[in-house]
This record gives structure tokens, sequence and C-alpha cells, in this order.
């Protein structure tokens, strides 16, 4: 889901923006505004039709490339969520970059084969942690949250984005009882609890393929709720204190 | 059987060992002619297809996928519509229990072998399910199946078999379940094993069990619910390492139910334990589970068993009394036992009064200082020893109170039980270490009185070993995030099973156990996970409340613990089963 309207753009600039750019827009309504506007600054120009139509048709381009670039960072998130809901952990680790980042409840975890694949492939697999569920009851995002946002790079090199989140988030139990570990036999054994927010990401484009540069997991809600609930109740889950590897599973700095 | 030594059999004692099952299962009853003469392709789903040809009641040839026929000897079974027959390939380790539906040409398979890759032991008994049908000249194949079920999950059946047997099969779980031998064992205990539970109709199951933790022996039977008979087979080696392979008829008796919290509309027929399946790339299928891929706790062999001294230097590096420590086995807080914790009591806050146990010497004078410390002494001494304590009021003016004896060796503690209305008592003392290994806590009740003020104790009442729980099944929420069920099995032994997220009941295990009567309604259980963790639930259960509250104490590499339990309770039901325990005299049996 997406939204917001183009950045307002003179069209009539003759110069492309130096320095950074952004497209922020709704795809398909962006884009029919892009065209509409286009049509309208070619039929009303008279000076140097051939100038102006130039530089018109490589703005446009430029903004359909952006567009397009906008909507492959939409796919990649599309892709990381269905992966995180589907437990897919190896897969996700390989859509960061080598020098990847993510921040992770008060923790940094650096480095796609370090940090990032021990936060996933270790610590949201040992707690089921990433799948999609609604938001807890009373913990509903204010709906202008809720909104995907792109913004690509004029060089369409990198991009960042914000993407709301609803997911369940788990760890293990580390109790050596027998109970826990019956429940860890049948797959379970695992404190689970509800977060949403906002995921921040910057991206760059590594050869054609975008990236996962950096991804900070912005939690403003945290609730002991499981689906099928209709009431939900705020809980404190403690950042980290420690890290790796005096915890196994820790990042690599406290932020 | 916790404490029975299985022999590793290697595979090659296990082929000289199978060399008469050539010849068919033994069975006490007549078995079956039905099958004489006839001939059956059964066409498996995921499985091979079967050609049977029945020369006499007691050799078949069979033919799998086509492949060359080989002759083996069997045996068959009828029980209403149902045939079961059984028997192993020679020179294998392998063969085929088979349960044909007469009316309905459906079919499951039981592939069975030894010496497989999904056990840790060669003796162990292995099988993979196939449903399917008899295949019919001129008929399309059926397009249903007898499937896996939850329908049988709580029931508890009484059976005696044409052998002489007498057990009681307890389904407490969708994936095990409880069995006491009531004739081939001496004492009254359960145990568990993992288990399949099969639907033919509304009244017809088939099950299974392999006591995958013990001998690795097999037992499964077809039942019939209306007529309560059964028609099974038993396959493996018992703790004498001796074959048993024969086929069997009984009669029962349903004993009672458990209340399945399960949803309603869950049915059972896809239910696996073994974590979430194995996830398939995108595009691509789910690989299937392994050949014989079954649920199965396997406690007795993860555990690392110490040594005394090794447990005392861990004592003596690290007691933990109520800290709450994360990696205690029975630690307090949300995700282990003592989640859902009474508050603590001070009832017996500035108290002093001394506690008198019939055969245990002198007595233990004590004064409580305040809600988490006390200090105690041996009758007698001059020295006071200063401990923390936690208590709670388990019932009106009944207190439980805790506390490790500090700078004991082997590591002890004492979970006294204090009636501040009569004076009774009980105490479990525990301590590390058994006959058997250093972590595993030994314990007993001691019955006695209590003196002190206002009180004028009984002189012959005690508190006192009871039945009244027996056959009876609770839940016990630890906390949100773990609940197990204890059904209590036996005046001697119970079982626990862990609910599902859907609130199915799963992985189960068992352990003796003792209870004792402290008022109508409240009661002292108390476990050891013998043979395995060796760790200690001593809990006092109260019906009215439906709370439970109490003490888990435990050992090992990381040192001794005492922690606090607590639980919320809900009734499930039970089973009519006292009847069967007690000291009797005893028939041949087995």
């Amino acid at each position: 889901m997406t939204t917001l309207k183009p950045k307002a753009e003179s069209v009539k600039s003759p110069k492309p923006d130096s320095g950074r750019r952004s497209f922020i827009w709704k795809t398909g309504a962006a884009m029919s505004a892009v065209l509409a506007s286009a049509v309208a600054g070619v039929s009303k120009s008279g000076i140097d039709p051939d100038a102006g139509l130039k530089d018109r048709i490589d703005r446009l381009s430029n903004q359909i490339a952006g567009m397009e670039d906008a909507n492959a960072i939409r796919r990649l998130h599309q892709v990381y969520e269905s992966l995180l809901d589907r437990g897919m952990y190896e897969e996700i680790v390989d859509m960061f970059t080598d020098d990847g980042e993510v921040i992770f409840n008060g923790g940094l975890f650096s480095g796609k084969n370090g940090g990032i694949r021990r936060l996933y492939c270790e610590r949201f697999k040992s707690g089921l942690t990433g799948k999609k569920i609604g938001p807890a009851p009373g913990f509903e995002p204010d709906p202008s949250r809720q909104l995907d946002i792109v913004e690509v790079s004029t060089d369409r090199r990198t991009a960042t984005g914000q993407f709301p989140f609803s997911l369940q988030v788990g760890i293990p139990m580390t109790e050596d009882s027998s109970l826990v570990e019956m429940a860890r036999l049948q797959g379970e054994g695992i404190l689970k609890w509800w977060e949403g927010g906002v995921h921040e990401a910057s991206y760059i484009k590594v050869g054609n393929i975008w990236k996962i540069k950096r991804l900070e997991y912005g939690v403003t809600s945290k609730a002991d709720f499981k689906p099928g609930r209709v009431y939900a109740r705020q809980i404190d889950i403690p950042a980290f204190s420690k890290t790796y590897p005096a915890d196994p599973t820790g990042p690599d700095k406290l932020v | 059987m916790h404490r029975f030594k299985y022999t590793k059999l290697t595979r090659e004692q296990v082929d000289a060992k199978l060399a008469p099952t050539a010849e068919g299962p033994e069975c006490a009853s007549e078995l079956s002619d039905a099958l004489v003469g006839k001939s059956l392709k059964i066409v498996n789903d995921n499985g091979p297809t079967l050609e049977y040809s029945f020369r006499s009641k007691n050799r078949l040839t069979l033919s799998e996928d086509g492949g060359a026929s080989v002759e083996a000897g069997y045996g068959a079974l009828t029980l209403k519509q149902m045939v079961f027959f059984s028997h192993l390939i020679p020179k294998t380790q392998k063969g085929y229990n088979v349960y044909v539906d007469l009316d309905t040409n459906l079919t499951t398979v039981f592939e069975v072998w030894f010496s497989g890759s999904q056990a840790p032991d060669e003796r162990e008994v292995q099988r993979e399910i196939y449903f399917g049908y008899v295949d019919v000249a001129g008929q399309e194949a059926p397009e249903e199946r007898h499937h896996k079920t939850n329908r049988l999950e709580g029931t508890g059946i009484y059976w005696k078999q044409d052998t002489g047997i007498e057990t009681l099969d307890l389904f407490p779980s969708v994936a095990s379940s409880n069995f006491v031998e009531l004739t081939r064992h001496a004492d009254d205990l359960s145990f568990c094993a993992p288990s399949d539970y099969i639907m033919v109709d509304d009244n017809i199951f088939i099950y299974e069990r392999t006591e995958c933790e013990f001998s690795g022996i097999m037992t499964m039977y077809v039942i019939d619910l209306f007529t309560e008979t059964q028609a099974g087979m038993r396959l493996g080696f018992n703790e004498h390492d001796e074959l048993e392979y024969y086929m069997f008829r009984g009669t029962g008796e349903v004993v009672g139910n458990l209340t399945s919290l399960a949803p309603f509309d869950e049915h059972g027929e896809n239910i696996s334990l073994g974590g979430a399946p194995k996830k398939a790339k995108p595009g691509q299928e789910p690989a299937p589970p392994p050949k014989g891929q079954r649920y199965a706790y396997r406690p007795g062999r993860t555990f690392r068993n110490m040594t005394e001294e090794e447990v005392h230097q861990a004592a003596e590096k690290s007691t933990r009394t109520f800290t709450g420590d994360a990696n205690t086995p029975q630690e307090q807080g949300g995700g282990g036992m003592g989640g859902n914790s009474l508050p603590f009591s001070d009832l017996l806050v500035g108290k002093e009064f001394t506690l008198r146990y019939d055969n245990e010497g002198p007595g233990w004078n004590y004064k409580i200082v305040d809600l988490y410390n006390l200090e105690w002494r041996t009758e007698g001494d001059t020295q006071w020893q200063k401990e923390t304590y936690r208590a709670f009021e388990a019932d009106e003016k009944l207190v439980f109170f805790a506390h490790i004896v500090s700078g004991s060796r082997p590591r002890a503690c004492r979970r006294i039980a204090l009636d501040l209305t009569n004076g009774l008592t009980t105490c479990i003392l525990s301590q590390m270490g058994t006959e058997y290994y250093g972590n595993e806590v030994s314990y007993r009740a001691v019955f006695g009185a209590a003196e002190m003020e206002g009180i004028n104790a009984p002189r012959y009442v005690r508190h006192e070993f009871t039945d009244e729980l027996v056959g009876r099944g609770f839940t016990r929420s630890y906390s949100d995030s773990m609940t197990s069920m204890h059904l209590y099995t036996t005046l001697h032994s119970s079982s626990w099973t862990i609910y599902m997220g859907d609130q199915t009941l799963g992985a189960q295990w068992c352990a003796p156990a003792i209870y004792v009567k402290l008022r109508p309604g409240v009661y002292i259980f108390d476990l050891v996970e013998e043979g395995c963790n060796g760790a200690e639930t001593c809990i006092i259960e109260n019906e009215k409340t439906k709370r439970a509250c109490g003490f888990g104490f435990s050992g090992g590499e990381r040192g001794v613990g005492l922690n606090t339990i607590g639980a919320i309770a809900r009734d499930i039901g039970g089973y009519d089963i006292k009847r069967f325990f007690g000291p009797k005299m005893r028939g041949k049996g087995a």
C-alpha cells in the first residue's frame, strides 16, 4: 500500500535536480499525474519545442525509472515480509548487502554473514519471529502511519523506505525444565508477543539488484497479543543488555 | 521401566532373535481363516503396492511393488468388519501389519522394521503408516481413506487380553499414550509411549504405541468401542531381550475420559509434532519427512548424569534459592513454572515453633524472622542457622514453605506443609542424589505435628498418603506461555502432557510420584523425573481454588536450585481406575 502524491516539481525546470531528489507517490496515480502534466507541458510550450520536449522526455524517463525503482523497492519489501512470515530466514539474509545492518530491540546487528545471519537464522528462527499478524486490539496504529513511503535518489543507486509492520515476535524459553524441552519437541517452548511499528530501511543497488543496506525495526507498541484474542495488554520487553558473544544471539553493538 | 537396563542389541543380534518370526506370530486365541484362499492387492498412498496370496491361515506370499514373491508366516484376527493380519518377511528385519476394512475396502498398513535410522537403538521397532485400499478389479479406487484422528484423545480403557495380561491404556494425547502394566510389572507405575491413533469409523479405531525410551517394543490393536473389544499384535524385545511376537484378542472397559480442550473444528487428521513442517522454497513442494519419523521424547538419553562429587562441587559454586535465575531448571518468572505463583504469605512471620516428625529424630526449632528469612536448628543445638525461605498460603491457614539446608552434603531442602489450625505438618525431605546418579533428587514424606503457641496438635492423627487423586487430570498453567496437564495415573506415578498452541495435548512424559492428603481437596503432589533429568516438582494443589503452589528442586552443572512454582488449574475429568491398584495377590500374568 502506498500513498501521497509526487512532490510538486515544475515541468518547466530546465535542469535536472542536483543532489538527492525524492519520488514519493502512489503507484498508478502518480504515473497518471506525471503523464498528464507532460502532455500539458508539451502543448503549452512554444519557444524551443525540440529542446523543451527533450528535457521533458528526459525528466519523464527519469521519473518513470524512479517509479520503477520505487516499485522494485516495494516488491523487495513485500518479498522480505513474505519470507519473514514463512520463516525463510536464510533467504532473508541474502537480501542484505555484505555490510548491511539491522537495528532491532536496542541492538545493532552488522554484516550479512555476521550479525544479520545471527539475528535472522538464530534469534528469529529460534523464536519463530516474523509471522504477520493483525494489530493487537487497542494498539491499532494511526492510519497515517500505515503508509508505505519510498524515496529513490536521483542517481537511482540508493533509496529509503518506510513500511509499517505488525508481527509476532518470539524468543525461546531458556529454562532447562522438561516442560520446556517437551514443548520444543512440538515446535513450541517460545515466549511470543506482538509488535507493531515501522520498518525504516535504506537500500542500495548492487548491479541491477536492490539490496537492503540498513533496516531498523522502529517499534511503537508491544503487547501480549496472539491471534484470536479480543484484548491485549501492553508489555515491556527489555532491550538487549549484552552483545555477542556474551549473548550468543545478541547484537554486535548496543544502540 | 525407568530403571531397566535395556541391552543395546546389535543388528546381528536382532537378526538372530527375529528368526522365529518366519513362522508368523503366536496367538492364544485361534487365528482367523478369513483370508485363506484369497488374494489381496493393497494400493498404498505414498507407499508400496502389496500383493498378497493367503495359502493357509498361517502362510502367505507377498510381492512388493511387483517384485518377486516371498513366503512368510502370518496370523490374522477379525474384529467386526476388520481383518487384521501381521507378518514379518523372513531374513529381513521388516514386515507389515495390515488392517483391512471389509465394508469399505479401505486399508491401514503399518510397515515395521528394526535397526532403522530414526531410532537410536537397533532394538526399537519403527513404523511408517500407509493409508490405502484393496484394489478390486472393475471397481474404481475409493476416494475415502482411514486417517489419523484426535477422537480418542482423553479416552482410557482397561484391557484384559487372551494372554491373561491386563493393562490400562490411557490416551491423554494425540501423539502419545500412558499405559499401566497391571500384570507384567509388580509396581503400579504408568509409562508413556509415542502413539498413533487412526480412525476407521465412529466406533472402530486403530492404536499403536512403541515404548521408545524403554524396550522399543511395539503394541498395536484395532478397537471396537461399541463392544469394548480389541484384536492386536505385539512385536519387539522385552527387558530380558526375549522376542515377543504374538497376536491377541482382548476385552475391556472404557474407564473414563479427559476433556479435550482442542478447538471444536480440530479433528486431528494432520496434527504433527516435531516442530513446524519443513519450509519449501518458492515454487517447490516441501520435502516429505524421513520414513519412520515420529515424535519421541527421549530424556534419558539427552541428560548427563553427574556423580555425587560433581553435583556437590556445582552446588558449592552455586546454590540458588528463589533467585529467579532464568538458568535454573525450575525458574520463577513468566516463562517457567513460577509465572502464576501465589503471593508470598506472611502467616508465619514472627512465629516460633518446633516441628516434630514421626521417626525422624529430634525436632526442628524454627524462628520466622520476616517474609523471606528464617532461622532453624535441630532441637538441642545451640546454633541457629539462617535460611532464605518462601511461604504460600495454600488453603485457609495452611502454609507451605520451603528452604534449602545450607551447607548440607548432598544439598538438601525441606518443603513443609504446616496447618496452623491443627498443628499437623508434612515435610517433603529431599536431597540431591540417588543410588543411580548424583543429580537425581531423592525424596520422602515425613508426617508429624507442630508445637507452637495456641495449637494443641493431635498425637495420633497425621496427614497421610492418599489415592483420592488417582485417575484425575488437571491442567497446570504455569504462565500464559506454558501449560501442561497432570494425569494422576496410579498411586505411585503420574504423567504430564504439554499442550500445543491450539490446546491439543501433545508431548508427554511420566514419573513416579507421591500424593499426600492435607485436608479434603488439598493435597501434596510430589514427583521426581526419575531416570532422566532428576528434577523434583513439589506442589500443594487446592481443588477449591484450582490453584497450585510449591517448589521445584533440581541440580546439574549449573548448580542446585530451589525455586517457586505456581499454576492455575482446570479439572478436565478423569478415569475410574483406583480399583485396579494396591497390594493384591498376583496371578501368573505374563
